[in-house]
């Protein structure tokens, strides 16, 4: 039988008044969490991207709608038509990376106009940011019509794109959101390449 | 006949010492190592529950979060209810399966599996691409990063509690709890990040939708993973006599890995069958979880059945307990249901099993000794031996 008051250390096991029987899995442990928390982020910052985006590429973006994306830039996450993935129009994800400005596609479901979806954006990410009161109207090559606002501070520039995708049904429809943000002086530089991927944005050969 | 009740006795004592039932748990053990390292990580895991979570609660998605975890806090009961029933023999304390809950659900979850998931994930994607990854990635990480942050907690639990933890069914159940702990703190994320997806809109409907689909495919998820995982270990350590079965733990282990992997992946593994897609998790996948649980829960109980056996017989002896008895209440589900047969009443059976239950546990906790309460947990028995 086991013998002793429970919790009473043995002086020749204690160190620093710790348990030494009790050091090796209590390191173990501490070491394994560190390696997977440190480790793999570690291990992420030295594996580069290399996906650039070719001339010919079409996002999917769900339900026969389709984006260009900008020719040498990062596809860090999303499909392209050509990989036959099956894609859902209200939670599609796109995500573009170029130096120091990232483009971010979310689809969602929504009812509503594409003003009210913007609205609904903003007020539920960051209702006292800094963004320009004035909803622009900005109409895609497909004839896609959607609002645009801007911001701009310190920390960068920043534009968000909101779209119903459909030209025929807008209410019912998928909701695709655009975020463009970019370190400060930035923008000017892809401020073109980004106006084109927008308006290359189409609903669907449906429409 | 003398020789034979001691040697009945000495059984029991060693049954008692090797089991460590009856032994108490401590958590506040500021001595222990193995404390502090669990008290740095639920202290981190906290943390990073807030940073996550505390902006949400003060913003647009407060009904989210709230209705989440009020939702997936009732969806613990009936899981506790059916847990408990599963901690039978040498039964676990309930702190220390407690201690283990917390662990799965703040440190494992928030401080371990959160970052390391999301790095893993992005190089999974460097190295796929974002379509392979979207097919594979969450297979070839979850398993690596989630099962070893559980099964973390259960070796900071052998450090706490090294009498308590000692056979393979002890990390079988240990496992469950701190795979359920990481469960619903999962799924109350995931009603959380359901509701980001549609920028607030209709939060309530987004919890529910998320209570409907994460309860159901809940039955075959971490607890289950944890389960046989832990068991696993503990076969590895082999911290029970006669226990040590390096190779069996190994398997469980890995299947518990590639279940998680499948259930993760079923897109991407039945990518060739729309009909499959669909309905593979649920008629292969869920049947084939369920069924490697009972073979792992049947290996890892051999011992404390054992334990129970040796634990009981003295009181077989003198005539306390009767053969079927000791069979039911050390056996299997098929040795309690055919006791119920044998006393024609499952009620009836039900009761002289959990009084037996009681008088084993009264014994154990006495360290083999006469008490009060070991005579009054056997008057018991004999009570309802004779209704």
């Amino acid at each position: 039988m086991s013998t002793g008051i429970p919790g009473w250390v043995p002086v020749e096991h204690r160190w620093f008044g710790l348990d030494r029987r009790q050091m090796k899995p209590a390191l173990f442990v501490l070491v394994v969490a560190l390696l997977l928390i440190y480790g793999w982020p570690a291990l992420n910052a030295i594996v580069p991207w290399d996906n650039p985006t070719k001339v010919g590429d079409v996002l999917d973006l769900g339900d026969g709608a389709t984006a260009v994306p900008p020719v040498g830039w990062q596809l860090e996450d999303g499909a392209l038509v050509s990989d036959r993935t099956g894609v859902s129009a209200t939670n599609d994800n796109v995500k573009l990376v170029k130096a120091g400005t990232t483009i971010q596609m979310t689809g969602a479901a929504f009812n509503g106009t594409a003003a009210q979806f913007l609205d609904q954006v903003i007020s539920s990410e960051d209702p006292d940011a800094d963004i320009s009161d004035t909803p622009a109207t900005f109409t895609t090559t497909s004839g896609l019509v959607g609002v645009v606002r801007s911001a701009s501070g310190t920390g960068g520039d920043e534009l968000l794109a909101a779209f119903k995708m459909s030209r025929t049904e807008p209410a019912a429809a998928p909701a695709l959101l655009v975020e463009v943000a970019a370190v400060p002086g930035e923008f000017q530089q892809v401020s073109s390449e980004v106006d084109t991927f927008l308006r290359s944005i189409t609903s669907g050969a449906n429409e | 006949m003398t020789v034979t009740i001691s040697t009945a006795k000495n059984a029991q004592l060693e049954a008692i010492d090797e089991s460590g039932w009856g032994a108490p748990f401590k958590f506040f053990q500021p001595h222990n190592p193995a404390f502090w390292v669990y008290v740095i990580g639920v202290g981190a895991g906290a943390l990073g529950m807030i940073k996550y979570f505390g902006p949400a609660l003060g913003g647009t998605y407060r009904l989210a979060v709230t209705s989440g975890i009020v939702f997936f806090g009732i969806y613990l009961i009936p899981w506790l209810i059916f847990l408990r029933r599963q901690n039978r023999y040498t039964a676990q304390p309930g702190r220390l399966l407690a201690t283990g809950f917390v662990w799965g659900a703040v440190a494992a979850t928030f401080w371990i599996a959160l970052p390391a998931n999301t790095a893993l994930l992005e190089i999974w994607t460097k190295l796929l691409g974002p379509t392979g990854a979207s097919t594979w990635a969450a297979g070839l990480s979850a398993p690596i990063d989630e099962e070893w942050s559980k099964a973390l907690g259960l070796i900071l639990l052998i450090a706490l509690a090294p009498r308590l933890i000692r056979s393979a069914y002890d990390g079988f159940i240990v496992g469950a709890f701190i795979g359920l702990g990481f469960q619903v703190s999962e799924d109350v994320l995931y009603a959380y990040n359901n509701a980001t997806s549609s920028f607030g809109v209709g939060q309530l409907e987004s919890s529910l939708f998320i209570l409907a689909i994460r309860g159901f495919v809940g039955i075959t998820s971490h607890a289950l993973f944890s389960a046989i995982f832990c068991a696993g270990v503990m076969w590895v350590l082999g911290r029970a006599p006669g226990e040590r079965r390096v190779g069996r733990g190994i398997l469980a282990c890995l299947a518990a890995m590639c279940l998680h992997f499948a259930w993760d992946d079923a897109s991407g593994l039945f990518g060739w069958s729309t009909f499959l897609v669909v309905v593979g998790p649920y008629l292969i996948l869920m049947p084939l979880a369920i069924a490697t649980l009972l073979v792992v829960r049947r290996l890892a109980s051999a011992k404390e059945r054992a334990w129970m056996r040796e634990l009981l017989a003295p009181e077989v002896e003198t005539g306390v307990i009767d053969a079927p008895l000791l069979d039911a209440v050390s056996g299997l589900h098929k040795d309690r249901r055919h006791f119920g047969k044998l006393v024609h009443s499952r009620h009836r059976a039900r009761h002289l099993v959990e009084s037996a239950g009681d008088l084993a546990q009264e014994i154990a906790a006495a360290g083999g000794q006469e008490t009060p309460r070991v005579a009054h947990a056997r008057a018991e028995v004999l009570r309802l031996r004779r209704t």
